[in-house]
């Protein structure tokens, strides 16, 4: 028995999207070294939604619930995701590239002395070596990497594993455990913005440049981005976040987020080189802007010249339409 | 060619002096021990400049006291973030000037792309070219293609080995002086946001006070500027300067031979050329020089540049491949009759480009500046061991200078540049004329004014739209200098009073940066655009120092 | 307090990437290299920390394990204020960071700090995980990608970044800490800073790696994009965009 370890990731009590993609890569990986996926996941108590994971490829969907789970605790769950990695026996283990699945990876792989690749774009097994390829030198290049040994860990990068159907069994146990939470507590989650959705996590971004004229005027792309229905986040280029109209959490470019959304509409961005590094893994590149010449358009798949002002408006009406 | 005076405009045409504040001397030259240092350093030797002039005295400098067994400290100041940051030329040098600042070493040791090969001189005319015999005055055998931001990162490095101090990202924002003596200067302030205030992390200025200071500021040094207006140096002519506009591309087809060209796509009354280099087969370096002194408004440097490349010349090395690197500076033109009368006084001297030691004829600087380094710092380190940096001492540095090859060649091509501002055909001829007679005949001074006085005829300038692979904006050219300065920074560029709107557009084709735009009607200055070429300074808003590190990245320039 | 800090040499963010000959690793010709920028929130917190503690001493000692030339990296850390530096000296940084934690947790494990800190991550490598590794080896508590911090009576709270949010962490001291980007402003070393730093000491300590598990197959350029299409002009536009994001791209 040498499956592959999908960790899931949930919080108040609801399972994290990501975790569907975390399930989505370790099914690729298993499905390469021709064994299963088990999906783990710690949670102060059941969560909706596991009996979903097997359609995406989960043999086994095993949830451990213990109230010092109900927040990430980080010992806690590192201590507890080596023990089971080691008692499984498993091939692989894999972790979503999120906020704490980074902080999360490297203490099982330290507590497991195997090496981890984090934020990976892709997975496969050569030779019967588990391999992986992640983004470097801020997406100027790409590593592929070769994992020796068992177990292999890795870490996704969010938004790029886009679940499939692959259905499987998908199993669900849901077991009480001891749990020691370890010396670091996490006290709360604050909300950073009242639903904002972070820039780095959203399949959809939308990000505006000084073409907007006003911070004000941020508020067209706030409606187009509700009119996704959730999933979609507004995101700024560097010259407004330097001018102070919108946080440096929302910047994409070299010093801001690297992002790669199946999405990602520039609205009245020129698309100076700057910005382009930041979005340069996104799926589908939309550019609106009323100068043709504009270098943006030489990058996006899509491009509709004209009046920011008078088009976004337009196509907030057309996504509401299709999602109604 | 019409002089205009101070303030005299007429309908179609600007005077850019009139718009020009005067140097803030102020600013510029402080007492020593004036208020609003945080710091106070004390050395032997202060450089300003760590281009090949600053390094070269620097090495010399520390070479003899390491010699004699003295003890002499040396810092070099460079505003630049790393060595060679700011540097920038062609370049082919002539090796004279290595050889004698490193008399152990062989050609093979300096820091050289390859050694001169072919050489070839175009005419060139809209979709064709005219081959030149090359003029006497530019055959480069023996000399060698090189990279200056590479020759300063090995002259830095050799200088650190002697126990030179070298600090990066720290300019001299001012002179401080003890009567007519030179005491040091003052660094400039950082951290300070837009409006000038200081936060937790700025740095005050720092007082740098030493026996000698030594000014390589490079083109249009502001404290060289100062020192020469304070104390009242003239010189026959003023400096003139041209703006040099640079990209470096990796390409498919290889370079064989240094080219230099003449004629498409500058006007005829536009002194100027180009220059294409290869620092390896497919690593070429290329450019165009257009004087400062050009008639017409609407003239871009940059967009003449980004045309220029169009030609099949250019076009057929370029294809296919991609641009690595850009930028601009500006090149001191006047030669012999614009260096100041004296380069020295008490506890100062003033070498290379800052002294105007650049002949334009064979464009050539490197050497010479580094050759008044080395002068520089055998004068000093005399002094030093005499009674001390006084002018007199000091004065033996203009002795060496004026005595040395390096006066002699400027004195030879003394009139070349200024025979063209009859354009490029009378003034080609006459040049023609002083090279073949060793620049005996037309003899006498060709008095020039300076740039800034020089009318410009108003014109509304076609729009110029790059492509994005051979032809770039402005915009995009700046990103590629490297060039990622604070964008919260104060801006550093003092604007005149009243610039019209025929001024700002002057001004916005004037700048290859960008840094200047007319927006509804008035000028916008996006200060942190600004790659320090200095194209402002003579004929726009005057450049002061900013903080460290600002401007831009250049590597292989 | 005493504090360690860990630091990385690391290429300049402006550069332009070339893969070397081997095709795995970067040709290093004529590329700038800097100290990581996020190791520079780590440095500034732990001079700020130091500086705070007033007449009570304290120390700052900066490790770094990188080649020869990282001795430059680990001068301009001495620039900024701190107060000697310990060089691990190897040929080349691996890509795995199990082998360097081990290095450095050898280096830091006995002393005596009540803050180790690391940048969250180097702009190279992007690896994000040699600050926890290091902190499991040492048995240390550890909170990573802090943006703030506050330190009492031998306990601290940081907060940071999670999608959609901001966590707020209790930990104890001594503890291993990664710095993540609005921690704080880093200071520019100032010239006095630069002159005293050529008299601290700084160690060079010729060090073996441990075998690492990871290893390079291929350092390549990413993919090229197509060429995209301007779909119209104006409003009139959208319907078209809207189709062909949906049948197309399939993106909606």
């Amino acid at each position: 028995m040498s499956h592959v370890l999908a960790v899931l990731e949930q919080r108040d009590g609801a399972l994290r999207k990501v975790s569907h993609e975390v399930v989505t890569g370790a099914r690729r990986l298993a499905d390469a070294l021709g064994e299963n996926v088990d999906a783990l996941l710690l949670a102060g108590a059941a969560v909706p939604g596991m009996n979903e994971l097997g359609r995406l490829g989960a043999d086994k969907v095993t949830t451990l619930t213990n109230p010092v789970y109900r927040l990430y605790a980080p010992e806690g769950y590192a201590r507890a995701i080596a023990d089971r990695a080691k008692a499984g026996g498993y091939r692989a283990v894999v972790f979503a590239a999120s906020a704490t699945g980074k902080d999360l990876a490297p203490r099982v792989a330290a507590r497991l002395q195997r090496p981890l690749a984090q934020d990976v774009t892709d997975v496969a097994v050569e030779a019967g070596a588990v391999v992986a390829v992640r983004p470097v030198y801020a997406g100027k290049a790409l590593l592929k990497v070769k994992l020796a040994g068992s177990p292999a860990l890795v870490s996704l990068r969010p938004n790029v594993f886009t679940p499939v159907d692959r259905p499987k069994a998908g199993v669900v146990e849901v077991a009480v455990v001891e749990g020691a939470p370890g010396r670091v507590t996490v006290k709360q989650v604050k909300a950073a913005e009242a639903g904002a959705l972070d820039v780095a996590e959203a399949a959809i971004v939308i990000s505006g440049g000084r073409g907007l004229k006003e911070p004000a005027n941020f508020k067209l792309l706030e409606e187009l981005a509700r009119a996704f229905g959730g999933g979609a986040a507004v995101g700024a280029s560097r010259a407004v976040v330097d001018a102070g109209w919108r946080p440096h959490a929302d910047q994409v470019g070299q010093t801001g987020k690297t992002v790669s959304p199946s999405l990602y509409v520039a609205v009245g961005i020129s698309g100076a080189i700057q910005h382009l590094a930041g979005m340069r893994t996104a799926k589908v590149i939309v550019a609106i802007n009323r100068d043709k010449d504009a270098p943006i358009f030489k990058v996006a798949d899509y491009g509709i010249v004209g009046d920011l002002f008078e088009i976004v408006p337009q196509l907030t009406e057309a996504i509401k339409k299709l999602h109604a | 060619m019409r002089e205009a005076g101070r303030g005299q405009r007429d309908a179609g045409s600007v005077v850019p002096a009139a718009y020009q504040p005067p140097l803030p001397l102020d600013r510029l030259i402080l007492p020593a021990g004036a208020a609003g240092a945080g710091d106070r350093m004390e050395l032997d030797v202060l450089i300003v400049g760590a281009g090949p002039a600053g390094l070269a005295a620097a090495i010399e400098l520390a070479q003899l006291a390491k010699g004699y067994g003295r003890d002499v400290t040396i810092g070099v100041l460079e505003k630049a973030a790393g060595l060679g940051e700011h540097s920038l030329s062609g370049a082919v040098v002539n090796p004279r000037a290595f050889r004698d600042l490193f008399p152990d070493l062989a050609d093979s040791d300096f820091p050289f792309r390859a050694p001169v090969g072919k050489e070839a001189v175009y005419l060139l005319t809209g979709g064709g070219r005219l081959r030149l015999p090359v003029p006497p005055t530019m055959h480069n055998g023996g000399n060698y293609v090189a990279s200056l931001c590479e020759i300063v990162r090995w002259l830095g490095a050799r200088a650190e080995e002697l126990g030179v101090n070298v600090f990066t990202g720290f300019p001299a924002a001012a002179l401080l002086v003890d009567g007519e003596r030179v005491a040091g200067v003052r660094t400039a302030a950082t951290g300070l946001d837009r409006t000038g205030k200081s936060g937790p992390t700025s740095l005050t200025p720092t007082d740098l006070v030493a026996r000698v200071t030594a000014l390589a500021e490079g083109t249009r040094g502001m404290l060289s500027q100062a020192y020469l207006e304070w104390q009242r140096v003239a010189s026959a002519n003023p400096q003139i300067f041209a703006l040099g506009v640079k990209e470096i591309w990796e390409t498919k087809r290889p370079l064989d031979a240094i080219i230099h060209t003449l004629g498409w796509p500058l006007p005829a009354d536009v002194f100027g050329g180009s220059f294409m280099y290869p620092l390896a087969p497919t690593l070429v370096a290329l450019g165009l020089v257009v004087g400062l002194d050009y008639r017409d408004a609407g003239l871009d440097v940059h967009q003449l540049f980004q045309r220029m490349k169009t030609h099949p010349l250019f076009r057929g090395y370029l294809t296919g491949g991609e641009m690595v690197e850009w930028g601009a500076k500006t090149i001191p033109e006047g030669g012999y009759y614009s260096v100041p009368a004296r380069r020295s006084g008490a506890g100062v001297v003033i070498l290379g480009d800052a002294g105007g030691f650049v002949d334009v004829p064979s464009l050539k600087g490197i050497h010479y500046a580094m050759q008044s380094g080395i002068f520089a710092a055998r004068a000093i380190f005399q002094a030093l061991s005499a009674d001390g940096p006084t002018s007199e001492r000091l004065a033996e540095y203009d002795r060496l200078v004026n005595s040395s090859y390096v006066m002699h060649d400027l004195y030879r091509t003394r009139n070349m540049r200024l025979a063209f501002k009859d354009g490029l055909y009378r003034g080609g001829l006459k040049a023609g004329l002083m090279a073949f007679t060793g620049g005996r005949f037309p003899g006498r001074r060709i008095a020039m004014p300076p740039d800034a006085a020089v009318a410009r005829r108003v014109r509304v300038a076609a729009p110029f739209v790059p492509d994005g692979k051979l032809t770039f904006s402005k915009a995009d050219a700046v990103f590629k200098s490297g060039n990622a300065t604070r964008d919260t920074i104060p801006t550093h560029l003092l604007v005149g009073q009243d610039v019209s709107r025929e001024v700002a557009e002057l001004y916005a084709r004037m700048c290859p940066a960008g840094v200047y735009e007319v927006a509804d009607g008035s000028l916008r200055v996006n200060a942190p655009n600004c790659i320090d070429c200095k194209a402002t300074d003579v004929l726009g808003p005057r450049w002061t120092p900013r903080e460290g590190g600002s401007g831009p990245k250049y590597k292989k320039m | 307090m005493r504090i360690a800090v860990c630091i990385k040499r690391v290429p300049d963010s402006e550069t332009r990437v070339k893969i070397a000959a081997d095709g795995k690793t970067l040709d290093e010709a004529g590329v700038k290299f800097v100290v990581n920028p996020y190791d520079e929130f780590a440095l500034e917190e732990a001079l700020r920390r130091k500086e705070q503690g007033g007449s009570g001493g304290g120390e700052v000692v900066v490790f770094s394990l990188g080649p020869p030339a990282a001795q430059e990296t680990v001068r301009t850390a001495l620039a900024m204020g701190a107060d000697r530096g310990v060089l691990l000296q190897v040929d080349r940084i691996p890509p795995d960071g199990w082998p360097v934690a081990q290095a450095l947790a050898a280096a830091l494990r006995d002393g005596g700090y009540d803050l180790i800190l690391f940048g969250k991550l180097a702009i190279d490598d992007s690896n994000h995980q040699v600050g926890p590794m290091v902190a499991e080896l040492l048995g240390l508590p550890c909170v990573t990608a802090i943006a703030r911090l506050d330190l009492a009576d031998g306990r601290g709270t940081a907060e940071r970044e999670v999608e959609g949010g901001i966590e707020v962490v209790e930990f104890p001291l001594p503890a291993v800490l990664t710095t993540d980007k609005g921690l704080n402003e880093p200071r520019y070393p100032a010239l006095k800073g630069i002159m005293a730093a050529k008299k601290k000491p700084l160690d060079v300590k010729p060090t073996a790696l441990a075998v690492g598990g990871l290893d390079v197959v291929a350092l390549t350029a990413p993919p090229a994009r197509n060429e995209g299409r301007i779909v119209g002009e104006g409003p009139a536009a959208v319907p078209e965009l809207v189709r062909l994001l949906r049948e197309e791209a399939k993106v909606l």
